[in-house]
């Protein structure tokens, strides 16, 4: 049975694992998972997302993640993943920083199983420069066999796990996934399981009848958990809003160790889980106003 | 045949910036300014160009203004919504892409952009946003073009970081290092610059209205190919401002 809680899926994973997960910036970020992580108390993590979001800022900040491989990121308009530039700045994350394109080739290589990736992006620019010091046996310079010219090439990237945040799955994982789908699907194929998040669990007789939706096949899955607003303060498409006060309130907290160890505390720690979260942030009245426009989706 | 109207030196920026735009192209874009540019592009003189936001969005036709490329706001009306692979790959990759179009934090004389850090690299730093697409834009677009505020601290000579290449250090280097296509324009608040066929060092084609050489120059951290014959930043008409100000971004939000 692969449907479970979400404190069981968590804890599936071993510390030390390397965690893809699915959000970009503020929008279907894995906010209940993380929160969980860092109740759960998992150490010495590896995350890696094409752009970094506010999933994994929290998970740094809080100390959980020491290893980041993202194709760089921010919070939007609310500004920069202030727990992920603290510590690079500071020297106590080791982080290996791509391009978007960059990161989703590397993804895509371990996906369908190729050797290595040709890439023409990256050359010339200081992120090859610090790639060679950060994570030297990641990239090589081949010889085109076919064209005779210089060709830069990327190891595939293979997380033990892709935790993915969506709106429908079944109980076997099938998932559908409305909106653009960034890296999602990349991810996925490159783990060697993945972890599906949904809003609404529907019965297989659902997925059956549109299987073209399909975009995570349940047969990668190894555990399915429904919880709704799970990414809240981020959105998801088609089912609610972002949360603009609470995304402001966390980013201003994380621009300081101290202000992002009272968040953790009233956020994190200070409910038991997500059930007692949603009830913090303001419960049904709350989440009602951030419930989506059908039409527009947001 | 226009008359002069008021106007900002925001709006004054997507306009040159829609302006070099054309119809049937495939633009990349970044948020913030650029996106003001390619929606004005596209409602005046480009109706057929086609916009794709990196995270596999397809020519979107918002109704609200969105913080961002992750605010489903400017993902709505899209006409095929997929993803990075997509985008990134097998248009950009593949060599489809017409125009980039980005921003950034710094950038020196050859084109090349900074949106990564600021300071030593391997010393005391500041660290922002990153790349996401941008440097996979500057390196496999025909060609970019690039919107920046027009300051001493971000234009020059030498940047922190180049997290987007440009002509590298000039004349053939970016050629040796393995890069086509190039930034073609630079779009700030006093001027338009392009690039020296040669050189390729950045060379002022026209002020904007009411800004003298001295302030161009004044704010600038290297110094710039100046020709003889300078002309004037064709000005807003009053259709563009207004599309700007009452549909584009009604909130004045990148304005």
């Amino acid at each position: 049975m692969k449907v479970c809680d979400l404190s069981a899926a968590v804890a599936s994973i071993p510390s030390g694992s390397h965690v893809a997960l699915s959000g970009f910036a503020i929008t279907r970020c894995t906010m209940a998972f993380a929160r969980e992580v860092i109740r759960q108390g998992l150490r010495g993590l590896t995350l890696s997302q094409c752009v970094g979001a506010m999933d994994g800022d929290l998970l740094v900040g809080a100390g959980v993640a020491d290893h980041l491989i993202y194709g760089g990121g921010s919070l939007d308009r609310f500004g920069r993943l202030a727990c992920i530039n603290r510590r690079i700045e500071d020297g106590s994350l080791k982080v290996e920083e791509y391009s978007s394109l960059s990161m989703v080739f590397r993804y895509q290589a371990a996906a369908m199983g190729l050797p290595f990736i040709p890439i023409r992006s990256l050359r010339g620019s200081d992120i090859l420069e610090r790639l060679a010091e950060t994570a030297p046996a990641d990239h090589a310079e081949i010889i085109d066999p076919f064209t005779g010219e210089d060709c830069l090439v990327l190891r595939p990237l293979a997380p033990d796990v892709a935790v993915v945040q969506v709106q429908i799955a079944d109980a076997e994982g099938n998932a559908w996934i409305y909106g653009p789908r960034w890296d999602n699907g990349e991810q996925v194929r490159a783990a060697k399981r993945a972890i599906v998040i949904t809003e609404r669990l529907v019965p297989s007789e659902i997925i059956r009848q549109q299987p073209e939706q399909t975009v995570i096949p349940g047969f990668r899955v190894s555990h399915v958990v429904q919880l709704p607003f799970s990414a809240h303060p981020a959105s998801v498409y088609r089912a609610y809003d972002y949360d603009a006060d609470e995304i402001r309130r966390y980013a201003e907290a994380a621009k300081t160790p101290a202000g992002l160890r009272a968040y953790l505390e009233e956020y994190v720690y200070g409910v038991r889980d997500h059930w007692e979260y949603l009830a913090h942030i303001g419960g049904a009245q709350r989440l009602n106003r951030l419930t989506a426009d059908p039409v527009l989706g947001y | 045949m226009t008359d002069s109207v008021e106007y900002t030196l925001s709006e004054l920026m997507a306009v040159a910036g829609a302006r070099e735009l054309k119809d049937g192209q495939i633009v990349a874009v970044g948020l913030g300014l650029p996106v003001v540019a390619a929606f004005l592009a596209k409602r005046t003189h480009a109706p057929h160009m086609t916009i794709l936001f990196e995270l596999g969005v397809v020519d979107p036709e918002p109704v609200a203004p969105g913080v961002g490329l992750a605010d489903p706001r400017v993902w709505h009306r899209a006409t095929m919504l997929s993803t990075f692979a997509d985008m990134l790959g097998t248009v950009l990759h593949r060599g489809l892409v017409d125009v980039g179009f980005l921003g950034g934090l710094e950038i020196d004389a050859y084109g090349n952009v900074n949106t990564t850090l600021l300071g030593d690299p391997k010393g005391a730093f500041r660290h922002f946003v990153g790349s996401g697409g941008a440097n996979d834009i500057a390196s496999l677009a025909r060609e970019t073009i690039i919107i920046i505020r027009h300051e001493a601290r971000k234009l020059k000579e030498v940047i922190s970081y180049i997290t987007s290449p440009g002509y590298l250090s000039g004349e053939k280097s970016w050629r040796d290092a393995g890069l086509a296509g190039g930034p073609r324009r630079v779009i700030t608040d006093k001027a338009i610059f392009g690039f020296d066929p040669e050189s390729k060092r950045m060379r002022l084609e026209s002020i904007h209205p009411g800004i003298t050489l001295d302030d161009v120059l004044a704010n600038l951290g290297f110094r710039p190919i100046v020709p003889s014959d300078l002309p004037t930043t064709e000005p807003p008409t009053a259709e563009q401002v207004r599309l700007i100000r009452q549909e584009i971004d009604p909130q004045g939000m990148y304005m």
